[in-house]
């Protein structure tokens, strides 16, 4: 096998290796400064940071031996210049060293550094990308300690609004081409190109047009400075005050890994986690809007409908009484279970097994497809992030709801805007009693006759089936009204849910919504009704759906953190395997 | 409302030749510029898309490429455009004296167009002339060498009545001749 020493230690590397070499040493756990390039893009070598001092072994042509010096070590010819690793093959034998051992690299490195600065402003203090800065970073690490550039700064415009979703500023860029090569080889709109080449360059549009790429805020992500901004969430939050939960996109059926970022229990923002079996490491920009949903607008405490078609809200002891004793006043035979591809496998698993043992079986889902609106890449058709999970559990697919709707009685629906998405309509739910566990103020939830407000993904977690039968799950990130991050070991805390307590300004009570999973609810009902069912944590139904059902074989919490996701689809399996 | 623009036939088959000379269409952008440069005087934005349009490109790149070169014109100029050079040589020969003549002569600042759209004046960086110190170029194309003040009056003159200067051959100086002065 080939090998290579980096800063005297032998690596080996497979024969015909399209790693570079730079990826190759990130690989193996050490570092070297770099900001253009990106491991799922080109590397065009223009920062010129990632500069290691590179030799390989004289041979003897006639012999093909190495030729040895006094020593007995190897001869070792060094590459004239400083080669920038990112670009740099590795071959057989190479000698390489980085600014560990060699003063050569680190004080190129450091010169570098210092031509990247001359025309950066210094506006740390003010600017979103400070605490996740690839140049602040390193500048502490590897740049000069001061500037010795005397002259005016390069004035740049600033606040562009590229397009609908990112703002440019144009001084702080420093012309690493990333979001360029991101529209050129990744979304492929080729909407973005660096003008005025040169001192005065930045990253532009073409006069006149829009930079609205559906997935333009990729941009953002993986600008090395804070040029590219977020729209949305420009000067929302400091990265430090924020703590971060992984989770899946729920805005379709990717299932797309990402991060939530939550301050105060509220989601800031959200952004793409790597994931090299699903989403790499974008994200559509539709995903980032779901924070709005997690926030705003929640159902909070129990509502009912009293006085004709006025709802108001109720005691949770009385929401769960009116659930048993309107199912009780009915047979099993009236009712029907509407399951929801929006919410998790957890949520409906427990729905179905309650109401299954009650004798109800009548279990029905609306798809929610839009059909055309998938591009093939990270946005499908589909619009919700568990169609294929509800399947597996036995829920039947249903395109005439209404329908269905006509012959029961009670209809108990579970996390859909069936109203609002118009599978049903207002005159649909009229004369039947209609019992709705959701997330969100919506039409749906406004008709309802009892309405129980249960978690979102930000508040649980469980798990979602995307549209390739890849099971992954959420965590927790938000807190409600009864679940406490200090206690709740899934939950991550941020440097103020540490430090503050509840009386800190810091601390707003009215984020915390006043809900509870769908499971937890299931199990007050089963227990109010006598039977003989209960529910854990989502780990444990997981474990449970596990070992009662066969397509979620050998599926477990620990198994999808360690792989992340698991696919339940047996014909993808094999092509995983082979 | 934008104004419109199109190649002629000439034009088109012009740039297809311009094509068939590479093995991809990206290195057609430059000559395809020129084409259009020639052809409406300017590369302002709708020429670009035009542009784009002709060799099927991104738009972003052709504007990339037209912003990086100060010889096509983003915005309209004059018939004639005075590249008069203020870079090192020239400005020690009196680069800024010509274009303060010129644009007092002309009324107009550097950057700008005259009112009859005949002249405009740059202020440009070194044109690799540095021998024949002062010049400038006419139009991306003649550079008029050795400027004075009654130079500049013959060649605005001569450009009123639509007439470029010669081009003027400024040979090696010969060594008797060094010698003898």
């Amino acid at each position: 096998m080939p090998e290579i020493f980096i800063d005297g230690k032998r690596y080996e590397f497979e024969e015909g290796e399209d790693r570079g070499l730079l990826q190759f040493i990130l690989d193996n756990g050490k570092e070297v400064p770099f900001f253009c390039y990106h491991p799922s893009m080109s590397a065009p070598a223009n920062c010129r940071q990632c500069y290691v001092k590179v030799g390989t072994p004289v041979k003897n042509r006639e012999t093909g031996e190495y030729e040895l010096d006094e020593n007995g070590e190897r001869e070792i010819r060094w590459f004239p210049k400083m080669q920038t690793s990112c670009t740099t093959q590795m071959q057989d034998g190479m000698v390489v060293h980085t600014q560990e051992t060699s003063e050569e690299v680190a004080r190129a490195q450091k010169d570098t550094m210092e031509l990247i600065l001359i025309n950066h402003p210094l506006d740390c203090p003010i600017c979103d990308q400070a605490g996740e800065c690839p140049l602040q970073i390193q500048t502490y690490k590897y740049g000069p300690e001061g500037s010795r550039f005397e002259v005016k700064k390069q004035h740049k415009p600033k606040r562009i609004q590229l397009g609908p979703r990112v703002t440019l500023d144009a001084e702080r860029c420093i012309n690493c081409t990333r979001c360029v090569r991101f529209t050129d080889e990744i979304s492929e709109s080729h909407q973005l190109t660096i003008v005025a080449r040169g001192d005065k360059n930045y990253p532009m549009a073409a006069p006149g047009r829009e930079f609205d790429d559906p997935y333009s805020m990729n941009t953002v992500d993986i600008c090395p400075v804070g040029a590219l901004t977020s729209t949305d969430f420009r000067f929302k939050a400091r990265v430090w005050e924020m703590n971060q939960t992984p989770s899946i996109d729920i805005t379709n059926g990717k299932g797309t890994n990402i991060d939530l970022w939550t301050r105060d229990n509220l989601v800031m923002r959200i952004t793409p986690r790597f994931n090299g079996e699903v989403n790499d490491h974008w994200m559509p920009d539709a995903g980032r809007d779901a924070y709005q949903r997690f926030n705003e607008n929640r159902l909070s405490r129990p509502a009912i409908k009293l006085d004709g078609d006025n709802q108001s809200k109720t005691s949770w002891n009385n929401a769960i009484e009116t659930f048993a004793e309107t199912l009780e006043s009915h047979g099993p035979e009236d009712v029907l279970v509407v399951g929801s591809p929006h919410a998790s496998v957890e949520e409906n698993y427990a729905l179905m097994k309650v109401f299954n043992l009650w004798g109800v079986n009548n279990f029905k889902f609306a798809p929610h497809i839009e059909e055309g609106t998938g591009d093939g890449f990270l946005i499908t058709d589909d619009q919700a992030p568990n169609t294929s999970g509800v399947k597996l559990l036995g829920y039947e697919e249903s395109n005439d709801l209404a329908s269905e709707v006509k012959n029961t009685k009670i209809v108990i629906m579970l996390s859909d805007e069936l109203i609002d998405r118009g599978v049903l309509s207002k005159d649909d739910l009229k004369g039947k009693f209609s019992i709705l566990l959701s997330t969100n103020e919506c039409d749906t939830a406004k008709t309802a006759d009892l309405v129980i407000p249960v978690t979102c993904i930000a508040e649980h977690a469980a798990s979602y089936v995307n549209v390739e039968g890849r099971i992954q799950r959420s965590f927790p990130a938000k807190e409600t009204k009864y679940t406490n991050r200090s206690l709740d070991l899934e939950m991550n805390q941020g440097r103020l849910d540490r430090f503050g307590t509840n009386f800190d300004n810091w601390v707003t009570e009215e984020n915390k919504v006043d809900c509870a999973p769908a499971w937890e609810i299931m199990n007050q009902l089963a227990n109010r009704m006598g039977l003989d069912v209960s529910f854990g944590r989502g780990r444990e139904i997981m474990e449970e759906i596990a070992g009662s059902n066969p397509a979620f074989e050998n599926v477990s919490y620990e198994r999808m953190d360690n792989e992340m996701g698991i696919n339940l689809n047996p014909s993808n399996k094999q092509e995983a395997t082979a | 409302m934008e104004e419109t623009y199109e190649f002629t036939k000439e034009d088109l088959d012009e740039i297809e030749a311009i094509k068939a000379k590479f093995p991809e269409v990206m290195p057609a952008t430059l000559p395809t510029l020129w084409v259009a440069q020639r052809r409406f005087g300017h590369v302002e934005p709708p020429v670009q898309r035009l542009v784009a349009e002709t060799l099927g490109l991104p738009e972003s790149h052709v504007h990339g490429v037209a912003t990086f070169y100060t010889q096509y014109y983003k915005e309209r100029k004059g018939k004639y455009v005075l590249d008069v050079c203020t870079t090192t040589s020239c400005q020690l020969c009196g680069g800024y004296k010509m274009l303060h003549y010129l644009e007092d002569k002309l009324g107009i600042k550097a950057g700008e167009t005259t009112e009859d759209g005949l002249f405009s004046i740059q202020s440009v960086e070194c044109l690799g002339a540095c021998g024949y110190a002062p010049m400038m170029q006419i139009t991306n194309d003649v550079y008029v060498n050795n400027l004075t003040e009654e130079k500049l009056d013959k060649v605005i003159d001569s450009l009123k009545d639509g007439k470029m200067p010669e081009f003027e051959s400024v040979g090696m100086p010969l060594l008797e001749n060094i010698n003898n002065k």
